[in-house]
């Protein structure tokens, strides 16, 4: 009896053994594991905290500024002038009905062969 | 044993095999028991080692913490980054793991060869646990030290300070130092509230921190630096300096003085003249000062904006006699005073007002104490304690005191914004926490008086902010210049002048006041000259032009804005307004 219960307890602590060093060894592999995520992580805000730096400087007026100048003639830009501003005011109100002899001309026009938006793009130069 | 014991009589006692077994046993449990209490002593005081041993938590002095701490980012009112933490690798070494000092010396020179070959020897030479070579490199160099795998030369990340502004808000911020302590501008206020003590804690360390939000534009603050420097050379002026407030919640939007540092560089800082004029220098305010003498007189009642001054003759104090720029030499309504801006109408409406209650308003102005304000560099206004009659007269025009351009951006935020000092600052603040500040320096009605009167000197024939308003047309802009001429060799010089300009916008519901200032400008042309109103004047209404926009104000045109911040009682005088 006592014998057989002398050879379970052996195999147990064998096995109970076995599993602690497996556990250890497993921790051990995680915590190298962790240290290595947070080295990489450490290194990546680095080099975030980098971007990030270089991203604020493009961001900047006093970065942007000089680009637009730079290319102002060619885009033609310029700073806003005080005439390039409107309101909604200030736009005519839409007449009370239909100005329908203006429109049966146009349509005359047209029918005639008349169109008067080909003038316009003459003037303009599109074909 | 037992086999020698058989023989001998029975009276004696023999011990039999089986106690002398036992007594083997107990013998062995006694040397077991022994061997153990000594395993377990040896580990409990190798334990007890381990536990007293301090492990060197410092470099240097200073604990780890505190040099891998982060300061919060530092935005702009619109969320755009003003200073930011970049990690960066330093170099340090371990003297006593250093194998050969000469090789160690040879090859860390080949990368950075401006160290001192002595200097570098003697550093790594020793027992120490730790010495800086040197801090805050690159990556690249960082790479090419690894390469050359020189034991006990390792590196550390450290934080650091950098501002992608460059030169721009140099003095808003201010600096930090290789430590990451801030020097000076709000870096060093932030230090001196909060920032510090997290740092000490350890626990500013990573992205945890929360990012502090300042009242600056940075578009409009890019705007007034870019002008102040064209100013520079425009004018050939020896310094210039701008500040915008929020005249409703005292923000600061934009404050900029050139000859100025870039923070990124904290040694350029040092360099002469980089100060900054807006809080630390002091100034004779001249003529802006003019508004201040109308404020307080017509809010103590004792002048109307109708009254008439007579501004035929010098007045004579003793043997000097003081005389107005360009006079015209009648009798001036106060309106009339104010655009032309006249001396002598000035001091009799400060005489009317009596020199005591003006010494009294300047107090209630807070103009002979600091502004409250967050940056550390600030000086003392020098404002004399009592007016004598010839002190009181130049006081109101804005000589023989000394203000700082941040007193009169003040003063004029409350002139216009219906009379409530509020002292400005560089964090963001809403209505509700300054109207708990607020103080009622003005009635309403002197307000609006004044907002009349800074709008009247930009559009009236004759102003002298006309020069200003032909840049800044449709925006409303009103402001009063001052030249101001500086002492040379105690004498006043003609030819050497600190010009500002004093302005609001837009008047019909003002929202921002501004100053500018120019030192020592010369004429920009032969046409020009060298009055404030030439290159204070033209250089606000430029950066009205700008920021505008920016700020959300559209341009109107339209005359019936203008008139309609024309006080009823100067109808009865000028029917037409302006």
């Amino acid at each position: 009896m006592i014998r057989n219960l002398n050879i379970f307890l052996l195999f147990v602590s064998v096995v109970m053994l076995a599993g602690v060093y497996a556990l250890k060894f497993s921790i051990e592999g995680t915590a190298s594991e962790r240290t290595a995520l947070a080295a990489q992580i450490e290194d990546q805000e680095g080099q975030l905290s980098l971007l990030k730096a270089d991203w604020a400087v493009l961001n900047q007026p006093g970065h942007i500024d000089p680009i637009i100048k730079r290319h102002q003639e060619e885009l033609a830009i310029g700073p806003v002038q005080q005439e390039q501003f409107g309101a909604f005011t200030a736009l005519p109100m839409r007449p009370a009905k239909p100005d329908t002899e203006a429109m049966d001309a146009l349509f005359a026009a047209i029918a005639e062969g008349i169109d008067p938006i080909d003038a316009i793009l003459e003037m303009e130069g599109i074909e | 044993m037992a086999a020698i014991t058989e023989g001998h009589a029975p009276t004696i006692a023999i011990e039999g095999a089986r106690k002398q077994r036992g007594n083997l046993t107990q013998a062995r449990i006694r040397w077991m028991v022994l061997a153990v209490v000594l395993g377990l002593g040896l580990v409990s005081g190798r334990l007890v080692q381990l536990g007293m041993a301090e492990t060197d938590q410092t470099i240097e002095g200073q604990t780890r913490d505190a040099i891998t701490a982060t300061r919060p980012p530092i935005l702009d009112r619109n969320g755009l980054e003003m200073a930011v933490d970049i990690r960066v690798p330093s170099l340090y070494a371990e003297p006593r793991r250093i194998i050969d000092v000469e090789e160690a010396v040879r090859e860390l020179r080949t990368v950075l060869p401006d160290l001192d070959e002595d200097w570098l020897r003697d550093r790594l030479t020793g027992d120490q646990g730790f010495v800086w070579v040197k801090r805050e490199l690159t990556p690249a160099i960082q790479e090419a030290v690894m390469r050359l795998g020189i034991p006990g030369i390792d590196f550390i990340t450290e934080s650091k300070r950098f501002y992608p502004g460059m030169n721009e808000a140099a003095h808003i911020l201010g600096s930090t130092n290789v430590d990451n302590q801030g020097i000076a501008g709000i870096e060093r206020h932030m230090d001196s509230e909060s920032v510090a003590l997290l740092q000490e804690l350890g626990l500013a360390r990573g992205n945890a921190l929360t990012p502090v939000e300042l009242s600056v534009d940075m578009r409009v603050q890019h705007v007034l630096h870019e002008q102040l420097m064209d100013a520079m050379t425009r004018y050939q002026a020896i310094a210039a300096a701008g500040v915008m407030l929020d005249i409703h919640t005292g923000e600061v939007i934009a404050l900029a003085s050139v000859p100025d540092f870039n923070p990124n560089e904290p040694a350029t800082a040092l360099v002469k003249d980089t100060f900054n004029r807006i809080t630390s220098g002091i100034f004779e305010p001249g003529s802006i000062f003019k508004t201040v003498t109308m404020a307080g007189a017509l809010d103590s009642g004792a002048v109307a904006i109708t009254d008439q001054f007579d501004a035929r003759y010098g007045i004579r104090f003793g043997r000097y006699t003081i005389d107005d720029f360009h006079g015209k030499h009648r009798i001036l309504a106060l309106p009339e005073v104010y655009k032309y801006s006249s001396n002598i109408g000035t001091i009799r409406i400060m005489q009317a007002m009596g020199k005591d209650n003006y010494r009294a308003f300047l107090s209630r102005m807070k103009f002979d104490e600091r502004v409250q304000f967050e940056l550390p560099e600030m000086r003392v206004p020098t404002v004399p304690d009592s007016f004598s009659e010839v002190g009181a007269a130049t006081a109101s025009f804005g000589h023989g005191l000394s203000v700082s351009p941040l007193h009169m951006v003040t003063a004029y935020a409350a002139f216009v914004n219906g009379g409530n000092y509020i002292a400005p600052t560089l964090y963001k603040r809403d209505m509700a926490e300054a109207e708990a500040l607020y103080e009622r320096v003005l009635r309403p009605e002197t307000s609006a008086y004044l907002r009349y009167l800074m709008r009247l000197n930009a559009i009236s024939t004759g102003g002298s902010g006309s020069q200003m308003n032909k840049a800044a047309q449709g925006y409303r802009v009103g402001g009063k210049t001052g030249t101001a001429e500086k002492v040379v060799d105690g004498r006043y010089s003609s030819n050497k002048v600190t010009n500002f300009f004093a302005s609001a916008f837009p008047l019909d519901n003002p929202r921002y006041a501004m100053v500018i200032m120019v030192d020592e400008p010369k004429a920009e042309n032969a046409q020009s000259g060298t009055t404030a109103g030439w290159n204070a004047g033209t250089l606000t209404g430029r950066v009205v032009q700008r920021v505008a926009p920016m700020l959300g104000i559209a341009p109107d045109f339209s005359e019936a804005v203008d008139q309609q911040i024309v006080p009823a009682e100067v109808r009865q005088l000028y029917p037409e307004g302006f």
